[in-house]
């Protein structure tokens, strides 16, 4: 997929693109308002991830412009201020989702391949790593063509895991993931494992392989080998 | 005590002063005029004794009188003192004792000496004086009635600027726009009071809404750097050759940004409910709400082994559905992370009030401290802010949340409604 990264911030930029570049994705960057609205007039991409405060201008005028030329890229808004109202005005101008800054790069992936996907024009509501097929329309997880049953939390994790494939992802963007902020309440992560734990059982009993792999005791990475 | 009723007080105490020291010499002035009148007239009556004697060399006949006694006395070659003193005097017709003027003198009669005792009844005088006395005391209650009267009016009406700025100064709150307004009055210092309050007020605002910006801001400002670190752990990771010890303390910073960020957000969430920023306000029900939190939290509860006891009735309020939703996950999370291994949780909802029980690792709180901004206990990792936020949700939408300790129990009870 081919991706544009508007973001003044020059860790996060560099971070996002190297996270995001590998085979099979063009991530590019622009750090202010007018190479952004130079480049979103002249290519057009998957998925465009905007930072509303830019030097030179405001992010939600380069997503007007983009509705106003009816171009069909994706946008994931990102902004530190996580106002309620600079929310609504973001989706409300069309844009596909939003997140608060500061976010992990996991769940930055989740929701880009998200709208990726919806985006698709063969409205391919299948995600797919191996022999694990994933139909997000009706939320059930096949394997050899039998289906699994996955709680929940089980589905949400391995969507997620699939969406950060060869990622090593830490147990906290994890547990932010699937609890929200509910998770404000929890002092530790062990809990996660269970789930984990139960996941890997299932998908190993259904005939997978095990894909699922603890990574340094801070986090899990999904990968063939 | 209200300025009206003070200044009543010193008046009519002067008054009442003024009015009994007056009485005392008006009294006194009018007694002495008086005595000095009936003196005068025995005086009279003395003189009248001594031209008869003169005359006829003989005491008069004494005719009995209603008001007037003369009586002689043979005192053979002594002699008495003339002189005036006050003595009863026996009335016969009204068959009662009145006060009365004596005047003792003495007179030679053929050689031998009578003392004279001229008594005259005082009682006229008396009555006189008491008309005065009665006549002064209305005078002093009417004159109280007045002073009371005209004050009340008189001050009602002075300081009715002075009641109207207070009033506008008690309804001022610093998060409304409202700002005091401009009082019709022509006195000087009122005038004065109203635009210095009036400029006071604005400068507080100003210095509110900059402190608001500016916390607000530095808040927003840190969520940057926050990002940065943690897309650069996120990015750091990903590294291929990473030892066991290098996982650890990675784990550790991911923990640290996590306190951070937290921190970072319940002081933004704090400020915005403190200024009323969140209204999305709907009927809900409130028994769905704590299920959905619950259910939310089963994992991490079903982690420690707590058993969770919910007793709930059908319950709707009106709330914002965001405030709902943090209330709970702070209370019921709380419940959660402060409780012991195996413990239990207890959640009741009535119409009147919904009660969430805890058992926990440690004894009482401060019931007093806990609610303030970054109160916690020792061991506790949360922000210290969770209970400040529920505190003012419950403060914003008119609950009362109190917490209590019962043998076991750590009980915070959120008061739904007063009981009628």
């Amino acid at each position: 997929m081919k991706l544009l990264v508007i973001e003044d911030e020059a860790g996060l930029r560099e971070s996002i693109r190297d996270y995001f570049t590998e085979a099979g994705n063009v991530c590019e960057t622009v750090s202010d308002h007018p190479a952004a609205l130079q480049k979103i007039n002249m290519y057009r991409y998957d998925c465009i991830i905007l930072d509303i405060t830019l030097p030179g201008g405001n992010g939600l005028d380069i997503l007007r412009s983009l509705k106003q030329n009816h171009y069909p890229d994706g946008v994931l808004i990102i902004s530190a201020r996580n106002a309620l109202d600079d929310r609504l005005k973001g989706l409300d101008l069309g844009a596909d989702d939003y997140l608060a800054k500061p976010f992990h790069l996991s769940e930055l992936r989740a929701r880009v391949s998200a709208i990726v996907r919806r985006k698709s024009f063969n409205g391919n509501q299948q995600v797919i790593f191996n022999e694990i097929i994933l139909d997000v329309e009706a939320k059930t997880v096949g394997v050899h063509g039998q289906t699994v049953k996955l709680t929940k939390r089980e589905y949400g994790v391995l969507l997620y895991f699939i969406a950060n494939k060869g990622k090593v992802i830490s147990k906290n963007a994890l547990a932010e993931h699937l609890w929200g902020d509910g998770i404000d309440a929890a002092d530790n992560f062990d809990f996660i494992y269970s789930h984990i734990k139960n996941l890997r059982k299932k998908l190993i009993d259904a005939g997978c392989k095990d894909y699922i792999h603890s990574a340094y005791g801070m986090g899990y990475k999904l990968a063939d080998q | 005590m209200k300025l009206l009723d003070k200044y009543n007080r010193i008046s009519i105490l002067v008054t009442i002063l003024v009015i009994v020291v007056t009485g005392f010499v008006y009294y006194f002035t009018i007694s002495y005029i008086l005595t000095n009148q009936v003196d005068k007239d025995l005086a009279v009556e003395e003189n009248e004794i001594f031209d008869y004697v003169k005359f006829n060399h003989r005491l008069p006949q004494v005719f009995k009188s209603a008001d007037l006694k003369i009586h002689f006395q043979p005192i053979g070659q002594n002699t008495v003192p003339r002189k005036f003193k006050n003595t009863p005097y026996w009335d016969e017709r009204d068959r009662e004792e009145e006060s009365g003027r004596e005047l003792l003198s003495w007179v030679k009669v053929n050689e031998t000496n009578y003392s004279i005792t001229i008594i005259e009844s005082k009682v006229e005088t008396e009555d006189l004086i008491r008309m005065i006395f009665f006549i002064t005391l209305g005078i002093v209650l009417l004159l109280i009635i007045v002073i009371v009267t005209v004050n009340r009016l008189l001050i009602r009406n002075l300081w009715r600027p002075f009641y109207e700025i207070l009033g506008q100064i008690k309804l001022f709150n610093l998060t409304d726009q409202n700002s005091i307004k401009d009082l019709k009055t022509d006195i000087v210092e009122f005038q004065d009071m109203n635009h210095e309050i009036s400029a006071m007020t604005v400068r507080v605002r100003h210095d509110y809404l900059e402190l608001k910006d500016f916390v607000e801001n530095a808040a927003h400002e840190l969520m940057t750097p926050i990002a940065v670190m943690n897309s650069k752990l996120d990015t750091l990771i990903q590294s291929s050759n990473l030892t066991e010890r290098q996982g650890v303390l990675i784990n550790d910073m991911y923990g640290t940004m996590t306190k951070l960020t937290r921190l970072n957000k319940a002081m933004l969430l704090l400020t915005k409910i403190e200024n009323k920023l969140i209204n999305d306000q709907e009927y809900l029900d409130l028994k769905k709400a704590i299920e959905s939190t619950c259910s939310e939290f089963q994992d991490m509860a079903t982690d420690r082994d707590l058993v969770l006891k919910i007793n709930l009735t059908d319950v709707w309020i009106t709330i914002s559905h965001t405030l709902l939703d943090i209330l709970l996950a702070n209370l019921i999370g709380n419940a959660i992370r402060h409780n012991k291994t195996g413990g239990e949780i207890s959640i009741t909802l009535t119409n009147e009030a919904l009660i969430i029980k805890n058992t926990g690792k440690y004894g009482a709180l401060d019931e007093h401290a806990i609610f303030q901004r970054f109160y916690r206990s020792p061991e506790s990792e949360g922000s210290g802010l969770g209970l400040t936020q529920a505190w003012q949700i419950c403060q914003n939408c008119g609950f009362k949340l109190q917490y209590s300790y019962d043998e076991v129990w750590h009980v915070f009870t959120i008061i739904l409604k007063t009981a009628v």
